[in-house]
């Protein structure tokens, strides 16, 4: 299978493709807590961008029973243990999932953590996990701070504490108070939207530049 | 889901999503897609390929434009959130705009097979965009016309797009109300100006003094020069708001007469402009014009100026000028052709016996003429006194119509081919026949009397005693109320044209004949919405006769007009537009103006409009059907 996911990316994708022109799925999960020892995926949420066009119909959102449910965790996502003990378990989902990122350019802020726990779950289940080359918008956001700003000895990274919602908020997207995997997945789009001209206005023509600046970290 | 609901939630915000069912817009979100669009960038391109989808701007604004002749942009509309671009180009397939983002711009994109669904299935969706693309397509339409053949003088537009302060002079000077007139003058000579401003005591603008004051109450009557300004001043004083455009000053002026209009600005006096400055402005000027028309003293004199009004249109609309603006331009300066002509002849036959009132009717009195333009029009005296009075007032207005039938034939008006003219008896009465001939036409309304309605009712003053008019318009509203029947056989007849579109939306053209292939612009589209228009003002006895200044009293106050009013208005602005550029060419070209065109030469653009026009028509006439005529005994 995984040799088959790897086929159909290369076949059609090259590195070479235009920036505006890829096929990308925005991803985000809500988590039991950051542990991936012992928390686990809630929710998952994704929505498919054509190039810098965001397909409002084209998403997918799937509350899980999670293995274990951390009760700490409900005030920030809102779904109650009850709630997930009647959702399919994430196995159940998964397939359904890698079939929706298929041949697409997986998109996160902070993607990293969110595919730590879905490979997880992936090799645990399958075997396998999404290959997928996959783009942190936090990188990319730090990365197009740094140019504009124009950094000196003196620049300042922006704190890891600066959240999805202050940055959207800085780019001027307006974010509803109540959110889900997907809404945020949404927000995370929209910023990455912004950041397209931007990028290709730099010099990030190609999927090759963007991967090299904006690649998540840790897999 | 909260990513379909925030979209809905801003769908609910605009029209004419906001009138679709909620359940319509849940199942057309899924379809949606959403763009961003940095500052600058070009979103459709001119020439370029047609758009995929309606773009609805959720954030920012975008500009469009056309490339002009020489490949300068010309912006024909700005857009902003709430608003929509790119249907035509989806319907059409061509893209004949450039649309770019003039801020950071965040669009919903509502794929082209949706709209198409949406304009199929769902009237409230279908009406709005015929709404709101024919007051745009207007000034496309315009853009597009002048682009095709007649060039223009970057002068020529200055009057329709120079506000009035740009050209007015500052810091008038002024004299307070109990200055001597030599002092006055004196002050004049030495500023080198040719009127002063008069203030009273709190420095208030009360009237003013001109160069023809001092000619015309002083030198002329041998007035003493130690008498204060305040006796021959002019008043009250005319003003202008400075934020008006150049050519509102120039029917100002036209209409009052006057060559000095004070310009106030936040209601503040700013300055002066004149007519001096206006023609500065403008090398040829309806003013000008005017003027030319009241400076001559013979019938001759008069017919060789009324040549230049063809030449005054042509400018109008080489300057975009919209056809409500150039129609009243144009009966502007017929009407002072016509005053001229009333002069002459009061001169060349004496005062009249009776106080008397010139009035006229038809386009005339709705100031929508053109190029062609028949004589309508009347006299209407005060009641005489004694049988050799009533003789005397015959003989005298006989003479004097005659002469001024002849007079304006020498000047281009063609005559009446109903006869409804002054030197026609019928139309030459006591102030009393009048009255009487509009009762009896509204309580026995045969058809020739609903005819006649049609014709004369929508007369205004143009020259002499205007109570006389005044009365008589108070004895119409009056007699109008309650009169059911004479509205229904006026309803009768605006529904009895219809427009000109046939079953599968194709134009319904003349079978045969000279004018083959074409249809009849002012029987099939204006005649009816004048007509509309004319019996919602007669059954709600407003006093307008202008089709336009109608609607707007109208929409205020009548519910159905309430509803399709701006419609109408935008349909007859644009058929009045298309009819005056198929005349003008016609002119142009030699020929005979007429109201036939082919609707085969017309834009893609131009036909769907057309239509739209044809189908708010038919959608009135059918309430009026519904609301006169149902149940009733036809």
């Amino acid at each position: 299978m995984l040799d088959l996911i790897r086929y159909f990316f290369l076949k059609r994708y090259t590195l070479s493709t235009p920036i505006d022109r890829a096929r990308y799925v925005v991803i985000d999960t809500e988590l039991t807590g950051l542990d991936p020892r012992k928390d686990s995926v809630v929710s998952i949420g994704a929505i498919e961008m054509e190039g810098s066009k965001i397909l409002l119909g084209r998403t997918f959102y799937r509350v899980v029973a999670p293995a274990c449910v951390d009760v700490s965790a409900v005030p920030i996502h809102g779904i109650t243990p009850q709630e997930t003990m009647e959702c399919p378990k994430i196995e159940a989902v998964l397939p359904e999932f890698v079939s929706f990122c298929e041949g697409a350019v997986l998109v996160g802020h902070r993607i990293g953590i969110d595919l730590t726990f879905i490979n997880r779950e992936l090799k645990e289940n399958y075997g396998t996990a999404l290959t997928n080359p996959s783009i942190d918008t936090f990188r990319i956001y730090k990365w197009l701070k740094r140019l504009e700003i124009g950094a000196d000895a003196f620049y300042e990274e922006p704190k890891e504490s600066e959240t999805l919602f202050d940055i959207a908020g800085a780019f001027g997207i307006t974010v509803n108070r109540v959110h889900d995997a997907l809404y945020d997945a949404y927000i995370t789009a929209q910023l990455f939207q912004r950041f397209l001209p931007k990028l290709i206005e730099r010099g990030v023509r190609e999927l090759r530049d963007l991967l090299r600046i904006g690649q998540s970290e840790g897999r | 889901m909260p990513v379909h609901e925030e979209v809905i939630e801003f769908l609910k915000e605009v029209p004419p999503f906001q009138f679709l069912e909620e359940e319509d817009l849940y199942s057309i979100v899924p379809g949606m897609n959403m763009e961003f669009y940095p500052k600058g960038a070009v979103i459709l391109q001119e020439g370029g390929p047609p758009s995929d989808a309606l773009r609805i701007i959720k954030k920012g604004a975008v500009q469009v434009s056309i490339k002009g002749e020489k490949g300068e942009e010309l912006i024909i509309d700005v857009r902003g959130e709430g608003e929509t671009f790119g249907l035509w180009s989806l319907l059409e397939g061509e893209q004949k705009t450039t649309v770019r983002a003039i801020e950071d711009t965040i669009c919903y994109l509502l794929p082209k097979e949706r709209v198409k669904h949406l304009l199929d299935t769902n009237a409230i969706f279908t009406e709005y965009f015929l709404r709101s693309h024919i007051s745009k397509y207007l000034d496309k339409a315009l853009k597009e016309r002048i682009q095709k053949g007649l060039s223009q003088r970057e002068v020529e537009r200055a009057i329709f797009t120079t506000p009035v302060i740009n050209i007015a002079s500052t810091e008038p000077v002024t004299v307070k109300v109990d200055t001597p007139i030599q002092e006055a003058a004196k002050k004049m000579a030495e500023k080198r100006i040719s009127s002063l401003i008069v203030v009273d005591e709190e420095d208030v603008p009360v009237g003013i003094i001109t160069d023809r004051d001092l000619r015309e109450k002083v030198v002329a009557l041998g007035r003493n020069l130690n008498e204060p300004v305040r006796n021959i001043m002019s008043y009250p004083l005319k003003k202008i708001d400075g934020r008006r455009y150049c050519y509102e000053a120039i029917m100002e002026m036209i209409r009052n007469n006057i060559h000095h209009l004070v310009v106030v600005k936040d209601g503040k006096l700013y300055g002066m402009v004149t007519n001096h400055d206006l023609m500065l402005l403008q090398g040829s000027s309806p003013v000008s014009v005017a003027q030319e028309i009241r400076n001559q003293d013979s019938i001759d004199g008069l017919a060789e100026v009324s040549k230049k009004i063809t030449g005054l249109i042509g400018l109008l609309i080489k300057e975009e000028a919209k056809a409500r603006t150039i129609t009243r331009i144009i009966s502007e300066v017929n009407d002072s052709l016509i005053r001229r002509v009333l002069e002459i002849a009061e001169k060349k036959f004496g005062p009249p016996p009776l106080p008397y009132c010139f009035i006229v009717y038809g386009s005339e009195g709705r100031k929508e003429q053109t190029f062609k333009t028949d004589q309508d029009n009347g006299i209407i005296y005060r009641d005489p006194g004694t049988p050799s009075e009533a003789t005397e007032a015959e003989r005298y207005f006989s003479e004097f119509s005659e002469f001024v039938k002849e007079s304006l034939l020498r000047c281009g008006f063609a005559s009446c081919q109903g006869n409804y003219m002054a030197s026609n008896e019928k139309w030459r009465r006591p102030l009393s026949v009048w009255k009487r001939y509009f009762s009896e036409w509204i309580n026995t309304p045969t058809p020739e009397a609903i005819l006649q309605s049609v014709i004369l009712f929508d007369f205004r003053a143009l020259y002499g005693d205007t109570d006389l008019a005044r009365e008589l318009k108070e004895h119409l509203l009056n007699t109008l109320k309650g009169k059911d029947i004479f509205l229904l056989h006026m309803a009768k007849l605006t529904v009895n044209v219809k427009p000109p579109l046939g079953f599968f939306r194709t134009f319904v053209v003349e079978k045969s004949g000279e004018h083959k292939n074409e249809l009849n612009l002012k029987f099939r589209l204006i005649a009816p919405i004048i007509n509309i228009v004319r019996l919602y003002s007669l059954e709600t006895a407003i006093p307008e006769t202008p089709t336009i200044e109608r609607i707007e009293r109208l929409k205020q106050i009548h519910p159905v007009m309430k509803e399709v009013g701006e419609e109408l208005a935008y349909a007859f602005e644009f058929v009045m537009t298309l009819r005056l550029h198929h005349q003008y060419e016609q002119v142009l070209s030699g020929r005979e103006p007429d109201n036939y065109i082919n609707p085969d030469t017309l834009t893609n653009l131009e036909k769907k409009t057309l239509k739209d026009a044809c189908q708010i028509i038919r959608k009135t006439q059918e309430i009026i059907e519904q609301h006169y005529m149902l149940g009733r005994v036809m």
